[in-house]
């Protein structure tokens, strides 16, 4: 069974689509990541034009983060004063990420930059969690406890300007970091079509000493708004949010997350980021292959979509 | 600590490495530029545009008076033709249509169906639209879009259907003057076409144009296409595929006698969004902000209700 997409322009198989929603869901629901950086790239692969599969991916985000966030906010793990300082610098780096998709686009180099980006993040986050979770399956085996890691040390980050008072992190730091985190998850994630969780979250506890208690649910905030809002902006400026598509992956997703969380259960979790890290790696070496290896045609065709613009 | 050190290098790292991969391809991108060839028109520019039916016919008439039929006093023949549809709906559910080209070559001569006096060429042709054609080469090591050219106008779509192969239907000279096979489809590059491309390139270009057209199935020959079915009656129908661009199709069916165009005859098939479709399609392009919203309130629904039935299903 077909269906017409009206901004992609192309009729797919809604079955296929479904399913690639539920088998994201599936992995996003068990290792609890927001998926956006398998979905995107699947797209691509299977032929939707990358500028669309990003804008869109960025509505489908907003799908996945909302029954997150409001689970986190119930258990009052959002530290609303963090989330609000890390969105302002995510709504600013979204507006860049946007402008920067549109220049792209016209110069022909968005899809090498975006390969270049997934290539680069995915493949440096993949290889630390690689070390990370075999450090811990090790230290596991060997009987000594893993460390902990205990906030409250003083880094560089913390001798900035500008202090502000984090009640619900315990935290009394300058408001730069948090700014420039959130501008750089925003931007990321309006170029890659990700919510950014995967650099915000280590980036909150390293750098930020955010407690992980409160990490997960604050950066599920600011991925909800910044997410949305890049999706309006997409909307507007490039004109590359395909609503059907979007709907057919909401559905998929949301069902198969429900599976996946179950499964994640019966996981460890050094054995989870194991193979969440592998998963990452694989993606990566998949899109770095697609940058080096000999094009099957070197010459490509697209028509200008909007206009000038 | 040690591991947190570790990974906050290591995403510095990342970005850094990033930047510097991002300014490699920006240094590249401004050498291609620099490396700008003079512009020249890979074709003769529409300024003497192709005599089309009058013309030709005139021509073919002074050029080769019709030998072997005898009888001076018959009226001349000339061909009619219409389309199965003359629009088509594209909806949600639209995986492509048939079209059926049918027509009569009227006072025909010929005796039957196999006689093969006459030739029929059918050409069905897109809006043209504007389009960027990008080259790739290797520079060290990653494959890079380097060139661009422009073109101002290209048909969306461009289907040849013909009784024999065109070259055996006439001469090259003929087919150019009428635009008719992929060679001679019209491409006009943009004025100052950017980067820097030789005009053996841009004929690359073109060609390249018309290949890759044709693997999306937009751009489609078929040399038997088109069957007498009677002295006078013939028929030929085309697979319009699912992306084909929605806009008009310009049908111009070409009657062919000894090489020459004795008759030619347009139609037009109309390709138009309709339904919900339609409505999605404007509503994106003509209120893309309140199309943004709508989306993510679309999404922000989906979430709150998947968040309602985990509720409901823990429960």
């Amino acid at each position: 069974m077909n269906i017409y997409l009206p901004i992609a322009e192309m009729s797919v198989n809604i079955f296929l689509f479904l399913g690639m929603g539920g088998a994201v869901g599936f992995l996003s629901g068990m290792f609890g990541i927001g998926g956006g950086f398998l979905m995107t790239p699947l797209l691509i692969f299977s032929g939707v034009p990358a500028a669309v599969a990003v804008g869109t991916e960025a509505a489908q985000i907003v799908a996945s983060s909302v029954s997150g966030a409001i689970a986190q906010w119930r258990r009052n793990n959002v530290d609303i004063k963090m989330g609000t300082v890390l969105l302002a610098g995510g709504l600013v780096g979204s507006l860049l990420g946007v402008e920067a998709v549109k220049l792209l686009r016209r110069i022909g180099q968005f899809e090498l930059f975006v390969s270049l980006a997934y290539v680069t993040f995915l493949g440096v986050i993949g290889v630390l969690m690689l070390m990370e979770s075999i450090n811990a399956m090790h230290k596991v085996r060997t009987g000594k406890p893993a460390s902990v890691k205990r906030p409250g040390q003083h880094i560089w980050v913390h001798k900035m300007p500008l202090k502000m008072r984090f009640h619900r992190s315990k935290l009394y730091i300058s408001a730069i970091p948090p700014l420039a985190i959130g501008m750089v998850v925003g931007l990321l994630g309006a170029i890659m079509g990700v919510g950014g969780g995967f650099i915000m979250v280590p980036a909150m506890i390293y750098l930020l000493r955010v407690p992980t208690s409160v990490v997960v649910g604050t950066s599920l905030f600011q991925i909800v708004f910044v997410t949305g809002f890049t999706t309006i902006l997409h909307a507007t400026e490039n004109k590359t949010v395909d609503v059907v598509l979007a709907i057919l992956l909401m559905i998929g997703g949301v069902i198969g997350a429900q599976f996946g969380a179950v499964a994640g259960q019966k996981l460890k979790g050094e054995q989870l980021r194991f193979l969440l890290a592998g998963l990452v790696l694989l993606v990566s070496v998949r899109i770095g292959w697609g940058l080096v290896a000999t094009p099957i045609d070197e010459y490509s065709i697209s028509s200008i979509v909007g206009g000038r613009s | 600590m040690r591991l947190s050190r570790r990974v906050v290098k290591g995403i510095l790292g990342a970005i850094l490495v990033f930047a510097g991969l991002a300014m490699l391809a920006g240094f590249e991108m401004a050498e291609a530029q620099r490396r700008q060839a003079p512009a020249l028109p890979v074709r003769p520019p529409a300024s003497a545009p192709a005599p089309k039916e009058g013309g030709a016919v005139a021509q073919a008439e002074r050029q080769q008076p019709p030998q072997p039929v005898p009888a001076d006093t018959a009226p001349r023949e000339s061909v009619q033709a219409d389309v199965s549809s003359r629009s088509v709906a594209v909806t949600s559910s639209f995986t492509g249509t048939e079209i059926v080209v049918f027509g009569a070559v009227d006072h025909s001569r010929q005796s039957t169906a196999e006689s093969g006096l006459y030739d029929i060429v059918i050409v069905l042709e897109g809006t043209p639209t504007r389009l960027v054609a990008r080259r790739k080469s290797n520079v060290a090591g990653i494959w890079i879009n380097t060139h661009s050219i422009t073109f101002e106008s290209v048909p969306s779509y461009y289907a040849i259907l013909s009784t024999r192969p065109l070259n055996d239907v006439t001469n090259p000279l003929v087919l150019r003057e009428n635009d008719i096979g992929f060679e001679y489809v019209r491409m006009t590059p943009v004025q100052g076409w950017e980067t820097g491309v030789t005009t053996a390139e841009l004929q690359e270009f073109a060609e390249a144009v018309v290949r890759l057209k044709q693997k999306d199935g937009l751009y489609v020959q078929e040399e038997y296409g088109v069957v007498f079915i009677g002295r006078s009656l013939f028929r030929a129908s085309v697979n319009l595929p699912a992306n084909v661009p929605v806009g008009p199709l310009d049908v111009r069916v070409y009657l062919f006698r000894n090489g020459q165009i004795i008759s030619t005859y347009t139609a037009r098939v109309r390709l138009e969004r309709e339904g919900l479709e339609l409505w999605l399609h404007n509503f994106a392009f003509r209120r893309p902000l309140l199309y943004g919203i709508f989306t993510v309130t679309i999404a922000v629904g989906a979430g709150l209700l998947a968040s309602a039935a985990m509720k409901r299903g823990a429960r």
